[in-house]
Formats: C-alpha cells, structure tokens, sequence
C-alpha cells in the first residue's frame, strides 16, 4: 500500500457559488439558514451558514482524487462542524494517515478543515480500504 | 502477557459490542458470522481494526482469513500474547 503512519495532505477548498448553488439545486436543502441572509443574521451568524454536508463533498473529493491510489473506496466517516462556514470562504484541508490496518487494506485519517483565521470549521476520522 | 481464554472472549465481546451497535451481543467460541446479523464484510474490518487497536497487535490477511469461528481468532490473539 502507498500509505504509512503520519503521511499528511493538503488541499485547498473555496465554497464557491457554484458549489452552494450546485449543493441546493442537487439536494434540495432551502432551510433559511442557508438561503436567508436576515434569518441567518438573527439566528447570530454573520450571513447564510454554508451546509455542513458541502464539506462531506470535499472530503469525497479528497479520497477519490487526491490519494496516491485511485482503488479505493470510504468505508467509514464521522465529522464535527465546529464553526460556520460561508459563502466563498477558503478552506484549507489537511488528512493525516492515523494508522495502516495492512490485513484488512484500510488506512485511517483524522481531517480538518480550517478557515483563512487558521480556525479549525470541522475535523473528523476517515476509513478507507484499498480494492484488491 | 498471558490472558485466560475466557478472558479474551469477554473482551472481544465488547468490542463485538460496541462495532456492532448492539448490546445483546453474546459470544461464545463457536460463535461465526452466521450467528450475527450485523457481521458482514464491511463490519468484519471494523472488528479487525477495533480488535488490532484493542490488543496492540497486527494480523496478517491470511491469519484473518483462516478465522471461521470466534474461538479460531482467540486463538490467534492468544497465541499473540503469551
């Protein structure tokens, strides 16, 4: 397997408006707090809090594309947002290889996401394994 | 570190347990993925990862593929930990 213990990786995520958009036209979610600037606002954030499961999107895109071996698929995730994340914010991702189970082809990660202040929006474990 | 048999196999209840989600879970020796609804391919390796962690200790895939029974991966564990 290409992976060991302690392997990180970088990638940078903008939630674009073609991201959001694409997310509700796709998912259908209009809940105010993602559409409605002033419910947003009342609710105490600072505009329309960008759904969580966006980040579920790049993480997905993280384990098809970014690994050095395309023979994969997720077994397992949990995530935790920790802090909003809106519109055209910059995401910086980083995964580190927690552990490679070699006996049953799975490599653990633990992520996070972290906004342009360096404050961690949300982290969590990822389990892949490795087709044979 | 040596472990009674009966030992192991009430800690791996445990972890059977706590992967599963299901705490009606009883194992015995003779105990095999037949036995268990929720012990299929995909719960298999979280049972094997939970188990590695659990025990400090690694498998190879053909030791994993030679367990038919509960009672074959004590005594793989076992045989690990004397």
């Amino acid at each position: 397997m290409k992976f060991k213990k302690g392997d990180t990786y970088n990638v940078r995520f903008v939630v674009s408006s073609d991201v959001y958009n694409g997310f509700i036209t796709v998912f259908n979610d209009h809940n105010p707090l993602h559409t409605d600037e002033s419910f947003a606002i009342s609710k105490g954030f600072k505009g329309r809090v960008m759904h969580g499961n966006i980040l579920n999107g790049f993480l997905s895109y993280f384990a098809g594309e970014c690994l050095p071996e395309k023979n994969i698929i997720i077994h397992t995730q949990s995530i935790k947002y920790n802090q909003p994340v809106y519109l055209n914010d910059v995401l910086n991702f980083e995964a580190k290889v927690e552990d490679v189970y070699e006996s049953v082809r799975a490599v653990e990660f633990s992520f996070s996401f972290r906004n342009k202040d360096s404050k961690v929006v949300s982290k969590g474990k990822l389990q892949i394994g490795i087709l044979l | 570190m040596h472990m009674e048999r009966n030992e192991l196999l009430k800690q791996i209840n445990d972890i059977f347990i706590d992967v599963l989600d299901n705490p009606e879970i009883s194992l015995t020796e003779n105990t095999n993925a037949d036995d268990i609804e929720e012990w299929d391919s995909l719960t298999h390796i979280q049972l094997v990862v939970e188990i590695e962690k659990y025990f400090s200790m690694r498998f190879t895939a053909m030791e994993i593929q030679s367990w038919a029974t509960v009672g074959e991966m004590i005594n793989c564990i076992a045989a690990k930990t004397v």
